[in-house]
């Protein structure tokens, strides 16, 4: 128990020093990107106006208002008091909304589209590669060149791909939004059918993708299993062959949790593509206007969400190797 | 072993389903916030009106969104893309900030759906036709004081009149809290004055001699900024605590307004507005009828593809989106869609956009220089490849300083400065005044050089704006024709926009720039942007001038025009800026753009305004300034 505790404290350490670097990155980075966001402001807010002096002075304004025109390091403890606080401080690409409603109405959306996809991507991929390094034969012929294919296609190829065939060719799906052009959001029948619909494309560019990548990785780890030295020994002993795939299964999973936990985390950026093809609401094409628009607050509020998305996903799932594998565990506190 | 991978399957499974349902939840929210703002609505919008001559009429919609249920009805909808690219962020018509494209945009074609503006602009004829107003405005005699009245029959959305007292009290409030238009129109409007309930006096700024400003600002004015009511102002500023940042911040969700629509519903994926059947401009005196369709809707699309795409797909009625190619939609696709005009260029350009040169860039002070660069580019090319035809070609409109418009073509004397006007890709002839000037290529490495330094230049503009990218590919390749290495350079619009801004910057050479489109204060207005010398000094410039060029000359010209009214000095001040300009060449336009592309489909709705119908609607997406006419032509194609 004891091992346990001085294994979890170590993490938990390790954790919180991560933390605080990321911290200061997230605010630190897109501050250095060249440009200067009160300009873009400004000429969007100056449109038209012939005056010169009035154009310095709308700058001012702004200069003052999201606090650029002081030095940085003034910045950011503004910017530290705020979050602690909860605060994440006005946007300026939409100034004046909140960053915290911006991030409100589109993570929903990008968490119900991408943590299914995932989920479902990484089962049926990791259970075709299994079968694959199993049955070998026919099964592995066919599958391993499709899966192959398949996952070196890029996100947005596919997306494009899918988009062509099913929304505009056959018309089966709509081209856009995450729900129907004509509809005002409300809790009926009709309604609920029209955001499956929509939902259908977005998903499916993302599951494909990810049971090519699963599949071949699960099949490698399988077959590496399958011929190691341990199954050849309990086969010696005659222990069934359904118990040893069993085992054999175990051991094969464990770097593909690895591999879950970080698509999880990083869903946010890989949520990018498919909501950028398909004009489907969420965090990713949030992010991408926000670094387009250079509006730090947003930008540091987004990657913030990312970081302890990424952070608390390895966390808990060294937590979850500690428990599962007690190799880990014992290799770390020795 | 089996049984506890069967567990964790299952409960994985079980959680997917679980997050996945999250998505109804956050419907229900939305829902319940929707239902919130409209029963938020009536509460707010009883200010305290004065001496109300009639029953406040509830404004706003008097339909749930939630009632309308699951759809709008397609055949009341008029769908509009290519304005609105996020989620609005406010309704207040003193901010600049609502990011609200398709409802609160104040400017030379102000639009007007929800809040109004004394006059509407006209871009096809340049003329102000009343709104709020009542008949044309006067000058006094001396050009210092504008006159206009305040139509009778005018309302606010809960049913009080509009007054002079509300012109006066909009500008005096955009004055105390510094907002763009009163920080813009500042320097050029002293006050604006209620001589009496429905008279209003806008008094110029005047100069030493007692001379206003700049008349044509105060011109400027009275179509392009809102009237707002000042009892609602009030209630905005009682909120603000008289903190102007507050003031300005405020989304308004409670605004009163004037126009023929209102707000209905909004989120991360669509704007929709909702007629206001009590409007006061179904009056005979105004429209004489309400506009056609109940409802406008915006769908917000991640890029120009998936509006293009809904516009196929007849999701999309009018598209305000550059359509590369457009007439194969009608030509190939054989969709009923269709533009202002059925050939090239098929929509009504009314802008320049322009590549500058850096006067402060070595060599490019040399006008055998700029010349040659300016004489050897394709324009032809540009307009087929980059705008696909949907410019006229320098043969069809000669280069000037005016845009295609027919009012501003009849403002110089074109065959006076016929001999300046090139066409482009003349080759020789750019090679020839090189060689005068005696920059040859003197070191065999088959670019010329300069007094021994080699002639080279980098053609710049944003990452992703393809059209102009293109344009800057051509500029490249004359450059290579003709011995001056040009190469080409697309920083991102964030960084670009630093960049040229600064009148001292080293790093861009040639860069391309927009310009003023059609306006109240234009051609003028262009004249300026493109040459005027106090801009030439300035950092963090937005207004012109990009290059850095100076002539007394014809900062004198910029200051006389404003203050003419003789239609031939007029002439003879504007042939003679179009003669510098094209003398000098400080910069050159690469095509002619429209102020707003207006591609229209005809499948649900019909007898959009388009060229030559004879009813002068300017094609801006039915919204803006004299354009919103449209709205109330349209009929059904199935009624």
């Amino acid at each position: 128990m004891k091992g346990y505790l001085k294994y979890f404290s170590g993490k938990l350490a390790w954790f919180l020093v991560t933390l605080v670097a990321a911290f200061i990155l997230n605010f630190i980075l897109p501050r250095l990107m060249p440009g200067d966001p009160v300009a873009i402001i400004t000429q969007r807010v100056v449109q038209g106006m012939t005056s010169q002096a009035g154009v310095q002075k709308v700058y001012e304004q702004y200069a003052e208002l999201f606090g650029t025109n002081k030095p940085i390091h003034e910045q950011f403890i503004i910017y530290m008091r705020n979050i602690v606080q909860g605060n994440f401080g006005l946007s300026f690409s939409q100034y004046p909304r909140p960053v915290a409603d911006i991030l409100k109405s589109s993570i929903w959306w990008t968490i119900a589209l991408q943590f299914p996809a995932i989920i479902v991507g990484w089962l049926l991929g990791n259970t075709l590669g299994a079968l694959a390094a199993y049955l070998k034969k026919g099964f592995d012929k066919v599958l391993m060149p499709i899966s192959i294919f398949i996952s070196n296609l890029p996100a947005f190829g596919m997306a494009v791909i899918l988009l062509v065939i099913f929304a505009v060719r056959l018309k089966w799906f709509p081209t856009a939004g995450g729900y129907g052009f004509d509809m005002i959001p409300n809790f009926s029948w009709d309604y609920i059918k029209s955001v499956l619909i929509h939902y259908q494309l977005p998903f499916w560019s993302i599951v494909l993708i990810s049971i090519g990548g699963q599949a071949i990785g699960m099949r490698a780890m399988s077959i590496y299993e399958l011929n190691a030295d341990y199954v050849k020994y309990s086969r010696f002993l005659g222990i069934k062959d359904r118990k040893i795939i069993g085992y054999v299964f175990r051991n094969a999973m464990l770097p593909q949790i690895t591999g879950l936990a970080l698509s999880i985390g990083t869903m946010v950026g890989g949520a990018l593509v498919a909501e950028i093809i398909f004009s489907y609401p969420g965090l990713g094409s949030t992010l991408l206007t926000a670094v387009m628009g250079q509006d730090y607050p947003l930008i540091s509020a987004s990657t913030l969400i990312i970081t302890l998305m990424v952070l608390i996903a390895n966390f808990l799932i060294e937590i979850l190797y500690g428990v599962i594998d007690p190799r880990i565990k014992a290799a770390q506190i020795e | 072993m089996k049984k506890r991978l069967l567990f964790v399957l299952s409960f994985v499974l079980i959680f997917s389903m679980f997050l996945t349902a999250c998505q109804p939840e956050e419907v229900e929210e939305v829902v319940e916030e929707v239902v919130e703002e409209v029963v938020e609505e009536p509460e707010v919008e009883e200010p305290e009106v004065e001496e109300p001559e009639e029953e406040p009429v509830a404004a706003g919609p008097d339909l749930d969104p939630a009632d309308v249920a699951a759809s709008l009805p397609r055949e009341e909808t008029l769908y509009i893309a290519g304005l609105q690219w996020s989620a609005v962020v406010g309704w207040n018509p003193y901010s600049s900030a609502n990011n609200n494209a398709m409802g609160v945009a104040a400017g030379s074609n102000a639009r007007v759906p929800i809040f109004e503006t004394p006059y509407m602009y006209n871009m096809i004829n340049g003329e102000q036709i009343p709104l709020l107003a009542d008949g044309d405005w006067e000058w006094n005699e001396d050009m210092t004081e504008a006159t206009f009245k305040i139509k009778e029959v005018a309302k606010w959305s809960d049913g009080t009149p509009v007054t002079a007292e509300d012109v006066a009290y909009t500008w005096a409030t955009h004055v105390k809290y510094e907002t763009t238009a009163g920080v813009g129109y500042g320097e050029y409007i002293e006050t604006v004055e209620a001589v009496d309930p429905l008279t209003v006096v806008v008094k110029a700024k005047l100069d030493e001699e007692g001379k206003a400003v700049n008349p044509l600002l105060v011109r400027a004015y009275i179509s392009s900024e809102y009237v707002v009511q000042k009892a609602w102002t009030e209630t905005l500023e009682a909120r603000a605590g008289g903190d102007a940042t507050a003031f300005k911040e405020d989304p308004a969700m409670d605004f009163v307004s004037s126009g023929p629509y209102t707000k209905f519903y909004d989120d991360d994926q669509k704007v929709v507005f909702i007629r206001d059947d009590n409007y006061w401009g179904q009056d005979a005196s105004m429209f004489g009828s309400l506009p056609v369709p109940k409802y406008l809707a915006h769908t917000i699309y991640a890029d120009n593809n998936a509006g293009f795409l809904a516009l196929k797909a007849g999701e999309v009625d009018v598209s305000q989106q550059f359509n590369a190619n457009v007439q194969d939609l009608w030509l190939v696709d054989n969709l009923p869609i269709s533009t202002w005009m059925d050939d090239a260029p098929y929509g009504l350009t009314a802008s320049l956009p322009t590549a500058y040169f850096n006067l402060e860039s070595y060599g490019l002070d040399n006008i055998a220089v700029r010349k040659a660069i300016a004489y050897a580019v394709d324009y032809d090319t540009i307009i087929a490849n980059a705008m696909t035809n949907q410019s006229p070609t320098f043969d069809q409109v000669p280069r000037s300083v005016m845009n295609p418009t027919a009012g501003e073509q009849a403002l110089y004397d074109q065959a006076a400065v016929a001999d300046l006007q090139w066409v482009g890709n003349d080759i020789e002839g750019a090679k020839a005044i090189l060689d005068e000037a005696g920059i040859v290529d003197t070191d065999g490495d088959g670019w010329r050089e300069l007094d021994g330094q080699k002639l080279s230049y980098n053609a710049v503009c944003p990452n992703g704006w393809s059209d102009w990218q293109a344009a800057m590919e051509i500029v490249a390749a004359a450059g290579e024709k003709i011995g001056i290495e040009i190469t080409t350079l697309y920083p991102e619009w964030g960084v670009y926009q630093t960049v040229f801004v600064n009148g001292d910057q080293q790093e861009y050479d040639i860069f391309m720039v927009w310009s003023d489109g059609a306006g109240p204060t234009q051609p003028w207005g262009r004249v300026r942007q493109l040459m005027y010398s106090k801009f030439a000094e300035t950092q963090g410039n937005w207004n012109g001038n990009w290059g850095g060029y100076i002539n007394p000359r014809i900062d004198e010209i910029i200051t006389e025009i404003p203050a003419t009214t003789d239609q031939a000095r007029l002439v003879e001040l504007y042939t003679e800026a179009t003669e510098i300009y094209l003398t000098d060449i400080p910069s050159f336009t690469l095509m002619y753009r429209p102020d707003q592309f207006y591609t229209v489909n005809e499948s649900v709705w019909t007898n959009y305004p388009s060229a030559d119908d004879g009813r002068n609607i300017p094609p801006m997406n039915l919204l803006d300034g004299y354009s919103i006419a449209g709205l109330y032509e349209l009929e059904l194609v199935n009624p």
